[in-house]
């Protein structure tokens, strides 16, 4: 305990002198962290909103299918299950449907509504999954040309639009964050391979001293952990920042326009997941780049 | 002195029995070698020979001397002492480790058995005299109250107390080479090499190096030092052998 304690005293001591003689090369890398980290927050954000906001519309690859009155569910769900490009099929009693529905409603009374309207009014409902979104509209024609089908409903074309936005999106920040990633740590590795080549006879002498390669470049990995964790934490006060900005900005707006940045607000636990994220990307970019700084010299 | 090379260059260093019987390290020594070389040769990559067919064996609380002319191979064969340099073909034995085949962490811990003082004394410019020597004690995981313990008495045993605070360009080369003895011993190594350790000073500089180096010995650390001031050999009444051209001659 007490020498892990002596270790860290050491290596922490280390660590805090190389980036204090980094200089202007720490800034060179913790400022392209910060960018990069910046960028993927923003656009992780964005893609868990317009996730949220599809969310609210229902799933894109479910068809309601509602049946003529008398018609059973249990009737047409093997035929459903058999078409190709089914993956799921689920059946909703009607009377379970009118149960929610009443409940939904706030009327305490379930048979008295049912008596006042002659029975239940509702007919059985399936949910009919498909494998992907290019089937819907095609199985849903399929289906509605059933026998004992009355109506099929299925999300349309501007929610699909919105879903292949947010794909495009995706793909999108996925190739600027990977090439800033290899940006970052590039910058990263450079910077600790400077810093390397400038401790180079301390590192020579502990060599001769017997100080094991670990002990070595942990300092130098550590430091780059903190370019990332530095860098995490800038990027997160921005975006955070940036959050505010735009909420006070929409507090002067129209209702409308504020009903509609409620449903882009996220919850506590992507909240809490996006300075995770940031931190998690940021120390394994500043470990890839040390590691990649000290291993041509560690290996010697 | 004695060229033996007529004979084969298979060298010991002078047995306790010989010359140096009556001698206070003499007494002390016992037969165990503490470093070894068996048929060691060593061709750089450049093709360059250093070191050809060299036999040698040093025992527990032994000082000796390595003379010869620059580029002869001297540095070489502290080199392959402390594994900065490898041996083409032969054993270097080091505390019954052989030095050719031990790498990484094996390598350095087994550095820690070794000091090392070098002739451009590779002191770090940017720490204090106390910073550098604690070093070694950092470097090797050693507690704050540990380094605390040592530093002190390394630092008298080589007259700097008033200098732990000093950085080294403000000492004089003598003050710094001892600081570099200072390093090389805080962690009690049993084997001290000393690469022409008197090679940057003046005589009195030089004979106090020696002085303190002999104190260490006394105190039963082995001593290998590489020198080409024979004047400085002649006076200190050590054994003695030769490098040239990669062949080690016994000088008595």
């Amino acid at each position: 305990m007490l020498k892990l304690f002596t270790k860290s005293d050491y290596l922490l001591r280390e660590t805090f002198l190389g980036l204090k003689r980094g200089g202007w090369m720490n800034w060179a890398a913790i400022s392209t962290v910060t960018v990069l980290l910046f960028l993927f927050g923003i656009s992780l954000q964005a893609s868990w909103q317009l996730e949220g906001l599809l969310n609210q519309f229902g799933s894109q690859l479910e068809i309601s299918v509602f049946l003529k009155s008398g018609v059973q569910a249990a009737t047409l769900e093997p035929m459903l299950q058999q078409m190709p490009n089914v993956t799921d099929v689920s059946s909703i009693p009607k009377e379970v449907a009118w149960e929610n529905l009443v409940k939904d409603m706030g009327i305490a009374d379930i048979r008295g509504a049912t008596e006042q309207l002659n029975g239940n009014p509702l007919v059985d409902e399936m949910k009919v999954k498909a494998s992907g979104s290019d089937h819907v509209v095609a199985l849903a024609q399929q289906i509605g040309q059933m026998q004992g089908v009355d109506e099929v409903l299925y999300v349309d074309e501007a929610v699909r639009r919105i879903a292949q936005l947010n794909r495009g999106l995706s793909w999108v920040s996925l190739w600027v964050v990977s090439i800033l990633t290899l940006t970052a740590i590039a910058v990263i590795t450079t910077t600790i391979r400077l810093i390397v080549m400038a401790r180079r006879r301390e590192i020579e002498v502990m060599q001769l001293v017997g100080a094991t390669a670990a002990w070595i470049y942990l300092p130098f990995i550590f430091q780059g952990i903190a370019f990332g964790i530095v860098g995490a934490l800038v990027s997160w006060g921005m975006i955070v920042g940036l959050q505010e900005f735009v909420g006070s900005l929409l507090a002067e707006q129209a209702d409308f326009i504020q009903f509609v940045a409620q449903g882009l607000s996220l919850g506590a636990d992507k909240a809490l997941l996006l300075p995770l994220a940031l931190l998690a990307l940021g120390s394994s970019v500043g470990l890839m780049g040390s590691l990649l700084a000290v291993r041509r010299f560690a290996l010697r | 002195m004695t060229s033996l090379s007529d004979r084969p260059p298979v060298i010991t260093t002078p047995r306790p029995s010989a010359s140096q019987a009556a001698s206070p390290t003499a007494r002390r020594r016992t037969a165990q070698a503490i470093v070894k070389l068996q048929r060691v040769n060593k061709t750089y990559a450049n093709g360059a020979i250093a070191l050809k067919d060299v036999n040698l064996s040093i025992n527990r609380g032994d000082f000796l001397f390595i003379t010869g002319p620059s580029g002869a191979g001297k540095s070489t064969l502290l080199k392959l002492l402390y594994g900065a340099e490898r041996p083409t073909s032969g054993n270097v034995m080091v505390h019954d480790h052989n030095l050719a085949q031990l790498r990484g962490d094996r390598l350095s811990l087994l550095r820690r058995r070794i000091g090392v003082v070098f002739q451009d004394y590779k002191l770090i410019p940017r720490r204090t005299v106390s910073e550098n020597i604690a070093f070694v004690l950092w470097a090797q995981g050693c507690s704050r109250k540990e380094i605390h313990r040592r530093l002190l008495p390394t630092l008298r045993l080589v007259g700097l107390q008033d200098k732990g605070d000093c950085f080294p360009d403000e000492l004089s080369g003598g003050e710094q080479q001892r600081v570099s003895i200072a390093r090389a011993i805080i962690g009690t190594p049993p084997v001290l090499l000393a690469d022409e350790p008197t090679g940057n000073l003046d005589f009195d500089n030089s004979w106090q190096v020696i002085k303190i180096l002999k104190k260490l010995n006394d105190m039963g650390v082995t001593i290998i030092i590489t020198t080409h001031d024979e004047h400085l050999v002649r006076m200190s009444n050590h054994p003695v052998v030769q490098i040239r051209n990669g062949h080690l001659i016994t000088v008595v």
